[in-house]
């Protein structure tokens, strides 16, 4: 059947295990448990030695996606716009940050690189040396077969400026090493409970991050054909498998009529305690699976014909 | 492997000549959930029994090296990884009793990808902690 997706796990879903009581051992275990095809990771979080692991670690990440059959998905990176306080990188600089990890990508196996650029103001406004940069490493995303997604994360909904820049830029350069990653963050339309927030309470945004933004998705149409991955973030799924913050019985059914054929990708980003993400990322695969089966089931004749 | 909460048990301890102690060692886990070079961090404040040690004058031991505020400004290429133990220097002349402490932290991380208003961030723990040795 037509526009089947794909079932991942970010590791960043154990974000309160890992390091404390969870191993990267432990880690793939929770994620191939779940049916998962594919693995996500933030590289400077989960790859020992980064940028430049060992070979002994290197055998150890081959040997984990061997026995647990998974596949590299995306690799979250970061160009640290600020990394001097008060001085912004160069265009050279974020380039170089790209090729960074790029070529960690590259090596790891990943076909979907998330660099996650600095922004100059409140309304998010990626740092202007991000095309630039991109740009400059192109060529290399080429020949690596990865594509550079940056995340339309909230409260960055989809239209917004920054979205227009990035589907620009695509038109503009034609390549095919360049996409969209949507996280479902975005269509948060019911609050979260008990959750805590860096952002501090009483700041524009901490509102923004409890109450969600409420994207309709509907508007995934507008830009699916611009979408390459799809970070399937999630905060708490309740006894009756409901998602209690983001209505994923509108999303499945539009990334459905969209063809969208790429990974969801489950990122668990709720309450902040250790022991909770690795059953709350099992909850959401069985959710989403139903969702996608009874889209299939309605449709069946219409994809038949 | 680290213990769950930021401020952790073990590696709190006094700093200095036995017989007159310079101050106390606040051992960390990472303050944030990725790796990031030392820049990001922007000094650490300490609050020990109500009494407060800005981000201005504490250090951070990180890998064997003392970085005050300056340094760790400067520190672009120094990474402080997943796993990776940092020890913030409280200057408290004679140092603590042996005993239970209330420890308080803020680490001012940056992280460039949010809005300027938002930078640093504090990354808060707080804890009862115990000092062994005087």
């Amino acid at each position: 059947m037509a526009g089947q997706f794909k079932y991942g796990v970010s590791l960043y879903s154990y974000t309160e295990d890992f390091g404390s009581i969870m191993t990267l051992e432990d880690g793939f275990d929770h994620a191939a448990d779940t049916g998962a095809t594919g693995i996500e990771i933030l590289g400077e979080t989960h790859v020992e030695c980064y940028p430049e692991p060992t070979s002994q670690w290197l055998d150890r990440w081959f040997g984990l996606l061997d026995q647990h059959k998974l596949e590299p998905t995306n690799m979250c990176s970061w160009v640290d716009t600020k990394l001097r306080l008060g001085q912004q990188l160069t265009v050279e600089e974020g380039a170089a940050e790209l090729e960074r990890d790029l070529r960690l990508a590259h090596r790891l196996g990943f076909k979907f690189l998330r660099p996650k650029f600095g922004v100059i103001d409140a309304q998010l406004t990626p740092d202007p040396i991000w095309s630039g940069a991109v740009e400059r490493v192109l060529d290399l995303a080429n020949t690596f077969d990865i594509v550079i997604c940056p995340e339309i994360h909230s409260p960055t909904p989809i239209r917004h400026p920054a979205v227009e820049g990035y589907i620009d830029f695509i038109e503009r350069t034609g390549t095919p090493n360049f996409r969209l990653l949507i996280d479902t963050g975005i269509f948060q339309n019911r609050p979260l409970k008990g959750w805590q927030h860096e952002v501090p309470e009483g700041d524009s945004d901490h509102a923004k991050l409890i109450n969600g933004i409420a994207v309709d998705p509907e508007e995934f149409l507008d830009i699916a054909k611009y979408v390459a991955f799809i970070q399937a973030k999630f905060h708490y799924i309740n006894d009756d498998l409901q998602c209690e913050n983001i209505p994923w019985d509108k999303i499945i059914p539009v990334l459905k009529r969209a063809g969208f054929d790429g990974y969801l990708s489950s990122e668990y980003e709720g309450a902040r305690e250790p022991w909770v993400a690795i059953d709350q990322v099992r909850r959401q695969h069985v959710m989403m699976r139903r969702l996608e089966a009874e889209y299939d089931a309605a449709h069946a004749d219409t994809a038949g014909a | 492997m680290y213990e769950y909460q930021l401020i952790q048990a073990t590696g709190f301890r006094n700093y200095g000549p036995v017989e007159a102690r310079e101050g106390v060692e606040v051992r960390l886990r990472l303050p944030n959930y990725r790796g990031m070079r030392l820049s990001l961090l922007d000094g650490v404040d300490v609050t020990i029994d109500g009494e407060f040690f800005s981000y201005e004058i504490n250090k951070l031991r990180l890998h064997g090296e003392v970085y005050d505020l300056e340094a760790m400004r400067d520190a672009t290429t120094v990474r402080w990884a997943v796993g990776d133990f940092g020890s913030v220097l409280v200057p408290k002349a004679g140092g603590l009793a042996p005993g239970i402490h209330h420890v308080k932290v803020a680490a001012r991380t940056r992280s460039p990808y949010f809005p300027p208003h938002l930078q640093p961030l504090p990354v808060n723990g707080e804890r009862l902690a115990t000092i062994v040795l005087p």
